[in-house]
């Protein structure tokens, strides 16, 4: 029989391998060549659970625990999995919100990059536990939803806020600089939680769950193999001693100005007060915080402005110990030089004026007596030293001590937001007096410690803690050391790394010796304590807008000393009013543990004064 | 002379036994893949796997029974079949049980099976008696007639159960009467309508397709002219109008009426010499053509129900589906490319496991296969397919006996039309008409109705050197 169209079986069997051809064609480009499929595949089944680590508490140097970490939850939703009838009602009104929040919080613009309705973002974050352990209960009743346990941080005393800080939502230019970074997470913004943000946050750790196609959990995604734990911070002991801490305060009470005690031998912040201060409790991660923010910086006071780093006053009369120093180490001064002051510095139409007191003897009996003409004198021989017209000299070997002891820079310290206070530089003078020379009378305030010359509360207190120790010091600092699991991580290197002076130990005995006459018989003997020897010595930081800055610098006992202290108290006057009680009361708490009765009556004063400008 | 004895075991195709055993087996380890649930056994017959593994059983039983019956049975009794096989449909068109929005179930209480897949091989069966007949050939308008009667009458009554993806697989027997001498043209002209379709479907904008075919047209009539110098210009004003037509909105029409005015001119030109036969035909297909073009878009609308219409979108204008509506294909495409060049592996595929994919072990089931195998087994499974399709074909050609050269033909024509729809459904290349993969696909009327097809041409061929003995 005759087949006349045998050959169309040709065709037949081009058109099967043509049609298999391009089924392969096809499975290859979805499963070779064209990922998308799987992204999105793989962004919709498996969902990442980020797993907040609890970040490091904090505790102070007796290991009393100031800061805690207490649970509050992020709601995160993944828009198209949200059921189009789910109870809004009821969930509104779990959560505590209205319909319009709801819709505003579910609703993103999802043709911007920033959210996708497959992925997951924060719907309401902060919820407290109270309110999410109600909501919780029906949280299967809304598919989509899912919470994220965050760690936001509580404070176990009223105090410290300045040193410990706050923590707060990373920015967006964090974000761009530091890859670790998410949307959404903490990190210090201030204090201690910034210092030492990277200690204390530890390590977010990631879970892998399968959804199934209602969105629902059902497992972990390849039996949780790549997942990740998270790693909790570590504990951070710090330098202080919450107790002296809670006792500055309430002696700064009502009263602007700033407290900084050092322990001299390691340079450990023991308290840092700066007044007026906060309830750090207010600033806590939490939906009322933007409020608190918001009139905190708004008060004229700026109780967030820390004056123990950022406020730089003249020293006054606190500097002239360290004006002796230098001189003698100069040898244009012996410890037993005596200097006549007629009332004052007369040089030419140059006056600076002094008070009455007995002739100054020695280096000792003027520093006791703070006599301006001793310092005025010894300050000019220092940069006359080369020569009346080669000043500048004179200048820069006198600030080349003056940085030695930390002034006219930021201290290196683990204390972020310091001010560097000022030395002027010959520089500077030549540029102020346009090339003209300029010479030792010129800028002979800086010898009592007034004119250009400026320092932060923290600088006043490490020069204490150097001329306390004889002529060195540790970096001040506020942490003491990390633990994790019993393991213990010792503080930076640099922050243990002693800086010396170069001033011969034998000429810090002359200033001991004068500052320990000043408590005993000078300006500042409302600053005794009974069995301890005090050293220290007033000054007063002129102050062109209004009443001067009281100042005192004090250190205890005068051999070995345990505390190094600066008090600056704002429009206090002079330095022996309010400030030196002060100090005194701080020594005597921290050596003592308590106030002796016989000194009671000064410590109710000074917890009573109200000195406002 | 005495001819050899014929024996079924030595003469049984055992390549495309072999083939149709590797499929089997795949689609048993897949639908287990599907419903495996971590906790019931490989043989629960209240399972997926165990319901698919009993019917396996059934379906090789019934085969082998098959091949162990005379061959001249289904020659004998093809038309008895196909006529129960009609009575079977019409019964369910009455009588019929709903399952998922067809009315196309049969229900003996204990058992309940599909007609409609048994239609498929029935008729074969009443084609290939007809056209085997000794005087019938498609050369005559009442045989060609009388053929797509025989394929329409089940494939109508399968659309009135609501059941369009099955009733459209009755369209692949057109290949078996293209290669029994069906005259070409038809194709040509059907191919013309279903490409004039898609592309109008394809395209919210009808005038670029009309400014396509009135240019198409003319340069047929300007190539029939054999005269270089005409062909360059003509190629010139081509692109002229391309250009002047993706110019502005306005320029548009002036574009298409210049390319409206070239053909008229050439169609008298053409006209006036002695091949006039093209130019009418092409003037009058233009013309066809075109109104058909308008007319599509708004049919699509009116005739095709909603979900139909969705299903066409999601194929043809993936941008215009709704999310709802393209869900399935989204979801398989992503399955299938999720599975990578080797896949996640057995029983690893988890958007088969969490299922993502509806009917993902009836008419998904290759997305198993895209997600857990790969394209190693994406290739393997279409290439399996490739082979058994060509295997079919051989052994139609090989046959002596019309009636089983044309059984054959249309064993490969059904399986071919399931394979590519279903396999291309699943990666988004058709459309979703919710047709199973033969031998792979969960469900035991299609299994068995497979197994039946398959079966009686192996046994036909099996017995090819016994003819006119």
């Amino acid at each position: 029989m005759q087949d006349q169209f045998q050959g169309r079986r040709f065709i037949i069997q081009i058109i099967f391998v043509f049609a298999a051809i391009f089924l392969i064609g096809k499975a290859a480009q979805l499963q070779l060549f064209d990922s998308s499929y799987q992204k999105a595949a793989s962004s919709y089944v498996v969902q990442e659970l980020n797993i907040y680590p609890s970040r490091g508490l904090i505790f102070d140097r007796d290991s009393n625990l100031l800061v805690n970490n207490e649970a509050m939850y992020d709601l995160m939703v993944t828009y198209n999995q949200v059921s189009p009838d789910m109870d809004t009602a009821k969930f509104c009104d779990l959560l505590g919100i209205s319909k319009q929040a709801f819709l505003k919080n579910l609703n993103k613009d999802f043709r911007s990059n920033k959210y996708s309705p497959f992925k997951p973002f924060v719907f309401l974050s902060k919820i407290s536990s109270e309110t999410y352990a109600k909501f919780q209960e029906s949280l299967y009743e809304f598919p989509g939803f899912y919470a994220e346990l965050r760690n936001v941080r509580g404070y176990e005393y009223n105090s410290g806020a300045h040193v410990l800080g706050y923590t707060g939502e990373v920015s967006p230019l964090k974000l761009e600089q530091d890859k670790y970074y998410r949307r959404g997470d903490y990190i210090g913004i201030s204090g201690l939680e910034l210092a030492y943000e990277k200690e204390l946050r530890g390590r977010r750790g990631v879970q892998y769950l399968l959804r199934n196609n209602l969105g629902r959990v059902v497992g972990p995604y390849e039996n949780g193999r790549r997942d990740t734990a998270a790693v909790s911070g570590y504990d951070l002991y710090s330098t202080l001693d919450i107790e002296l801490q809670r006792y500055g305060e309430k002696l700064l009470q009502n009263k602007r100005g700033a407290i900084i005690a050092i322990e001299p031998a390691t340079g450990e912040i023991l308290a840092m007060v700066s007044a007026p201060s906060y309830n750090p409790n207010l600033l806590r991660i939490g939906r009322e915080r933007g409020e608190a923010f918001a009139k905190l910086s708004q008060d004229e006071a700026k109780p967030l402005f820390n004056r123990a780093l950022s406020a730089q006053y003249p020293p006054g009369s606190i500097f002239k110990p360290v004006v002796a120093l230098i001189a003698m180490q100069e040898e244009v001064s012996s410890p037993f030089r005596t200097i006549g002051c007629r009332g004052g510095y007369y040089y030419k139409s140059l006056h600076v004026g002094c008070h009455g007191h007995p002739t100054a003897t020695s280096v000792s009996m003027a520093i006791q007596h703070s006599c301006n003409a001793y310092f005025c004198q010894v300050f000019r021989d220092i940069v006359d030293k080369n020569g009346f017209s080669r000043a500048n000299i004179g200048l820069d070997t006198f600030n080349s001590h003056l940085y030695s002891f930390g002034l006219g820079r930021r201290l290196e310290s683990d204390i972020p937001n310091q001010l560097p206070g000022n030395v002027p530089t010959s520089e500077y003078y030549t540029k102020l007096y346009k090339g003209n020379s300029w010479a030792s009378p010129y800028i002979i305030s800086l010898g009592i410690g007034q004119g250009e010359l400026l320092m932060t509360p923290l600088q006043m207190a490490n020069m204490t803690a150097t001329i306390a120790n004889r002529g060195f010091y540790y970096p001040p600092h506020l942490a003491k050391f990390f633990k994790h699991n019993n393991e213990i991580m010792p503080i930076p290197e640099n922050l243990r790394t002693k800086n010396s002076t170069k001033i011969n130990r034998e000429y810090f005995s002359y200033v001991v010796d004068g500052m320990e006459d000043v408590v005993k018989a000078g300006t500042a003997r409302i600053a005794q304590i009974p069995d301890v020897s005090v050293c220290g010595k007033t000054g007063t930081a002129e102050n062109p807008h209004g009443e001067d800055h009281s100042v005192f610098v004090a250190f205890a006992p005068k051999e070995n000393p345990k505390i190094a202290i600066a008090v600056f108290v704002e429009n206090a006057s002079w330095g022996g009013t309010y400030a030196a009680p002060i100090a005194s009361l701080m020594i005597e708490q921290y050596l003592k543990g308590e106030v002796s009765d016989s000194r009671k009556y000064l410590e109710k004063r000074m917890f009573d004064a109200v000195i406002l400008p | 002379m005495t001819r050899r004895r014929a024996t079924t075991t030595r003469d049984l195709d055992w390549m495309t036994l072999s083939l149709y055993l590797a499929l089997v087996a795949t689609g048993l380890s897949m639908v287990y893949a599907v419903s495996f649930d971590g906790v019931s056994e490989f043989y629960d017959l209240s399972t997926r796997h165990g319901s698919q593994l009993l019917w396996t059983g059934i379906s090789i039983i019934i085969g082998f029974t098959i091949i162990i019956l005379d061959s001249k049975f289904y020659q004998t009794f093809a038309n008895p079949i196909y006529l129960f096989i009609i009575l079977c449909l019409i019964y369910v068109l009455v009588f019929g049980r709903i399952v998922a929005g067809s009315k196309s179930w049969v229900d003996f209480g204990f058992f309940r099976f599909q007609p409609s897949e048994f239609a498929k091989f029935a008729t074969c069966l009443a084609l290939a008696s007809y056209l085997s007949g000794y005087k019938y050939t498609l050369q005559n308008i009442r045989a060609q007639l009388t053929a797509l009667g025989i394929i329409l009458l089940p494939m109508v009554l399968i659309l009135l159960q609501g059941d369009a993806g099955s009733a459209l697989v009755f369209t692949s027997l057109l290949i078996v009467l293209y290669r029994e001498g069906m005259p070409l043209p038809i194709y040509i002209l059907g191919g013309t309508v279903v490409g004039l379709s898609i592309t109008a479907l394809m395209f919210d904008d009808a005038l670029p397709i009309l400014l396509g075919l009135s240019l198409l047209a003319s340069s047929i009539i300007v190539f029939s002219f054999k005269n270089i110098q005409n062909r360059i210009g003509f190629a010139l004003a081509v692109v002229g109008i391309v250009l002047v037509f993706n110019y502005s909105e306005t320029l548009r029409y002036v574009a298409l009426g210049a390319s409206g005015l070239i053909f008229l001119i050439l169609f008298f030109i053409k006209m006036a010499t002695k091949n006039r036969q093209l130019a009418i035909v092409l003037g009058i297909g233009l013309v066809l053509s075109s109104a058909y073009v308008f007319s599509v878009n708004y049919a699509f609308y009116k005739v095709l129900k909603p979900h139909q219409q969705d299903r066409v979108l999601v194929w043809l204008r993936p941008d215009k589906a709704s999310v709802a509506a393209s869900y399935n294909v989204t979801w398989s495409k992503r399955a299938i490319g999720s599975g990578g060049l080797t896949g996640k592996g057995f029983l690893q595929g988890n958007i088969t496991k969490l299922d993502y994919v509806p009917a993902q072990e009836t008419d998904f089931i290759f997305c198993t296969i895209g997600e857990e195998q790969g394209f190693v087994g994406s290739f393997s499974v279409i290439a399996l397919y490739l082979l058994l399709l060509l295997r079919i074909v051989f052994i139609a050609e090989r046959q002596r006996s019309k009636f089983t050269r044309i059984y054959g033909y249309g064993v490969a024509s059904v399986l071919f039309f399931h394979f590519l729809i279903n396999i291309g459904m699943t990666m988004g290349l058709m459309p979703v008409i919710g047709i199973p993969l033969p031998y792979l696909s969960y469900g035991g009327s299609s299994l068995l109705a497979f197994t039946i097809l398959l079966a009686i041409l192996l046994k036909m061929d099996s017995n090819r050197l016994l003819e006119f003995r």
